[in-house]
């Protein structure tokens, strides 16, 4: 039995990868219209309230209190074209699906060049949800991850040309994975998780038209609980609690922005992402205590931004543009987490409704490269090409005091 | 005002273009095709495992997914025009066992044990007796490579020492097709003909422990057969595409590697196993406690008698009608443990019959690939695919299969013949071997979505799989006495 105990141990870890794999391609740097419309090119000026994920210091050059309450809408559209082990170049279409993230932000001046606030947003999300027979089943058929961070946020104003920010994190999240498993039956895995992170952040403008923005988050070990329940029942697949503990990896922005004149101004940010703290992954099974590893070989990897803003009027005209580059390499990827590099272009604008009501509304198309795998790990033995691309639609309101 | 009216509607424009101009188109790669070649008729040949027999059965619902059916429907997707490939379809539950007259077929019977067996149900009925012309599946159930030629009348093969119903179920009107499988292939005038024969003429002797027959077919006599065979056939159809798949090592097959680890793991400390070597019908004379290099195989066959080791019992005497004990033999004593009361020889495949099965298999492989080149047929070396997959498995699509019994999911319940998933991945075999020598591009068989087994061993008190008595005499009939 201890074979069939093994597929069933198997079965999860690939589960327990998806929801690792989620949070790399997925993971969501869209938390504001303002900064999604200029490429998220956002963490030297980070001038609204969602310099509380962009850059925490840009809350000390903010003299209001603001409010500031969001959401982006996702639209997905994915496709697989394989597996070329079996010799075909079949398309199989992603279920079409829409996300909303969403972000309230709330900064409040405590007292002379201290700032306080707090944001609810959802840097880690989204899915994946393919036909429930389709060729690549008994690898994944969906995943639905959603992530709450809460960051209470102080900012500092040291000077006119300095100030500094920091931010606690506590994380909450829920993942829902299902996929085949042996015997014709089909496993589900609801887990819970919790942890805690911390963000800082500076900012400094040695000339006046000059900003340089340095932002930093932490990696969050999240610890992750839960079941797998598999219908039908099978009794040898070892369904029941599982545990494991998820690093998120930590995440850097380095910003200059330039304020041409008055009316224009542009930016451009270099985003880290430490992907590389994920080599190895290891799961418990509390039924008996018994571990699984296996290796993930993520790789560090690189976000470029540029944006701009230019005021018209009352109104503000943004655009943007970023390149992400993909952390997963070509062994490893799969239909869990169909990554590529990817190119966004944003565009959108800000109205001022009046002195203290404002509206921004952003739009980011984001295209995939197009990746053909012909080498995936014997695990997965699924090669063939996937391509991809996304519209998001993001709106937020701003109350300023 | 007028510029920003301009900029939004220069904005909405950008919009719309990207939103409208993104649609994923398809990659270039594979493009099903026979590369100009017309294959307007496919005949497969061969015997249980080209039949779809499995879990100890002839059904409807297995026939569905017999290799040479699933090869026929790429071969549509490839644009040929097989059309509809037509089988000896008999209806489920299947064909009768020939001692109860109760389908076969294995089942699921009790999740305590686990039971694995024959429901008792009635069997089934042949379905498919309109067809006017052979059927394009000749695979026979229990089918020797002599067969292939043999014109003698089907309704004497019914009869002992053969004792095969199964050839008048599958070459009907002898008299207006022909009596041969040769003869009635050969009037279907196929483009492309598979032949895979020769299993049952090593697999016969290893199921029965060396027993029935007590030797393989001679290696001079398979090659004399299977060059006269292949010869005439490719004589007979000097244009058509022949494959032939060559035999795998029977030894590595869940039917010998199922019990003997879980008698192993059984077998108290300072006891050995008592067992009969080659031809032995007294006291043991072999021992073994599964460490050394080349232990026993075990017979699954052995099921319902090794959960009686240990204690004196006579069971094996009285469900084979001994009418007296042979000769130095004790049922008073410790079954299996003590030297007077031993292990079956048809129980068992010891290390000289493991030996000599191997030999068999190597030298029919090697008279296969010969015989194959001088035909200009093309060979499935299945031999060397299960080599690899007893070694490291089989994965496709996140699926990673086994030769282990039930839970690797290559095979069926009978530990033998393959499961739907199975025969998926042999179909492959054989799709990739004719795409490499007559350059076509048949897609593969999507194993992903055939049926899976559907139901696992337990986890139960019992660690052996409890198969009834008499559960096997449909697949001694099989490879009996010829």
């Amino acid at each position: 039995m201890t074979r069939v105990r093994q597929i069933g141990e198997s079965v999860l870890l690939t589960l327990i990868l998806a929801s690792v794999a989620l949070a790399g391609g997925f993971q969501l740097n869209e938390h504001g219209a303002s900064a999604i419309s200029q490429g998220g090119a956002f963490a030297a000026r980070a001038s609204d309230a969602s310099a509380i994920y962009y850059n925490p210091a840009g809350l000390g050059f903010q003299s209001n209190g603001s409010i500031m309450l969001g959401a982006t809408g996702i639209d997905p559209t994915i496709s697989f074209y394989g597996p070329l082990q079996n010799n075909t170049n079949a398309e199989t279409k992603m279920n079409s699906q829409f996300f909303t993230p969403i972000n309230g932000y709330v900064v409040y001046p405590v007292m002379d060049r201290l700032m306080a606030g707090v944001g609810v947003y959802n840097a880690y999300g989204l899915g994946t949800d393919w036909p429930a027979d389709w060729s690549g089943k008994n690898i994944i058929t969906k995943v639905d991850l959603k992530t709450f961070w809460l960051t209470p946020t102080l900012a500092y104003r040291i000077s006119d040309e300095l100030s500094v920010g920091v931010g606690v994190s506590y994380v909450s999240g829920t993942v829902l994975l299902e996929k085949a498993a042996p015997f014709d039956s089909r496993v589900t895995l609801d887990m819970n998780a919790h942890g805690w992170g911390f963000d800082g952040g500076i900012d400094y403008k040695p000339l006046p038209r000059l900003t340089v923005g340095l932002s930093y988050r932490s990696k969050v070990k999240v610890d992750a609980s839960g079941s797998a329940g598999f219908v039908p029942l099978i009794p040898v697949l070892p369904g029941g609690g599982v545990t494991t503990t998820i690093t998120l990896p930590a995440t850097g922005y380095a910003g200059v922005a330039y304020k041409f004149s008055d009316v224009l101004s542009l930016e451009a940010d270099y985003q880290y992402i430490g992907w590389s703290s994920y080599q190895n992954l290891t799961f418990t099974f509390t039924k008996d205590g018994s571990t699984q590893s296996a290796p993930k070989n993520y790789n560090d990897t690189y976000i470029l931004r540029v944006g701009g803003e230019y005021l018209m009027g009352c109104m503000k005209l943004r655009a943007g543009y970023y390149f992400d580059h993909t952390p997963v390499s070509d062994p490893y990827v799969d239909p869990l987490l169909p990554d590529a590099s990817r190119h966004g272009l944003s565009a959108g604008i800000g109205v001022n409704i009046t002195n203290h009501l404002s509206v921004d509304a952003g739009y980011l198309f984001i295209k995939f490269l197009d990746r053909t795998v012909t080498n995936t790990i014997a695990a997965t033995s699924f090669d063939g090409t996937y391509k991809s691309y996304a519209n998001l639609f993001s709106l937020d309101l701003g109350y300023s005091l | 005002m007028k510029v920003t009216k301009y900029g939004i509607v220069a904005l909405a424009v950008a919009i719309a273009l990207l939103y409208g101009g993104c649609k994923n188109t398809a990659p270039s790669g594979p493009v099903a095709g026979l590369g100009g070649a017309t294959v307007g008729k496919y005949v497969s040949i061969g015997n249980s495992l080209t039949a779809g027999y499995q879990s100890n059965g002839l059904f409807a619902s297995g026939q569905a997914y017999s290799y040479p059916n699933l090869i026929a429907g790429q071969l549509l997707v490839a644009g040929s025009n097989v059309g509809t490939f037509q089988q000896p379809l008999y209806s489920d539950p299947g064909t009768p066992d020939p001692v109860t007259g109760k389908a076969s077929r294995y089942e699921l019977i009790s999740w305590a044990g686990p039971v694995i067996g024959p429901r008792g149900l009635n069997p089934g009925s042949p379905v498919n007796l309109t067809l006017p012309r052979p059927y394009d599946n000749l695979g026979v159930p229990g089918a020797v490579i002599f067969d292939f030629l043999d014109s003698t009348d089907v309704s004497l093969k019914a009869q002992p020492p053969r004792s095969n119903p199964l050839f008048a179920l599958i070459l009907r009107s002898q008299a207006a097709f022909g009596k041969s499988i040769f003869q009635q292939a050969v009037a279907l005038h196929p483009d492309l003909v598979t032949f895979w024969l020769g299993n049952n003429d090593v697999l016969g002797f290893a199921t029965s422990g060396g027993v029935s027959p007590s030797s393989p077919t001679s290696t001079a006599i398979f090659t004399g057969l299977y060059t006269q065979a292949l010869g005439t056939l490719h004589a007979a159809l000097p244009n058509a595409k022949i494959v032939v798949a060559n035999i795998p090592d029977v030894t590595a097959i869940p039917f010998f590697t199922t019990l003997g680890p879980k008698i192993k793991a059984e077998i108290p400390a300072g006891l050995v196993l008592q067992y009969q070597k080659h031809g032995t019908t007294g006291v043991a004379d072999g021992t073994t406690n599964f460490t050394e290099a080349n232990p026993p195989l075990i017979c699954l066959t052995g099921s319902p008698y090794a959960s009686l080791l240990g204690h004196p019992t006579g069971k094996w005497y009285r469900d084979h009608s001994y009418p007296a004990l042979p000769a130095g033999i004790d049922t008073n004593q410790a079954f299996g443990f003590d030297p007077r009361n031993p292990w079956p020889d048809a129980l068992v495949l010891d290390a000289s019959e493991q030996a000599t099965a191997s030999a068999s298999v190597q030298a029919f492989n090697s008279a296969i690939a010969s015989v194959a080149a001088a035909n200009h047929a093309a060979v499935v070396d299945i031999n060397g695919f299960f080599n690899r997959i007893k070694l490291s498995g089989y994965q496709t699509s996140g699926i990673s299969f086994t030769a282990d019994y039930v839970s690797g999911g290559i095979f069926s319940f009978d530990g033998v013949h393959p499961s739907d998933q199975g025969a998926g991945i042999i179909a492959n075999q054989y799709i990739l071997a004719m795409n490499a020598a007559f350059g076509w591009s048949i897609p593969l068989v999507n194993v992903a979505a055939l049926p899976a087994l559907t139901v696992p061993l337990s986890k139960g008190s019992n660690v052996y799989p409890v198969i009834p008595d008499g559960a096997f005499s449909e697949l001694n009939m099989l490879w009996g006495a010829r």
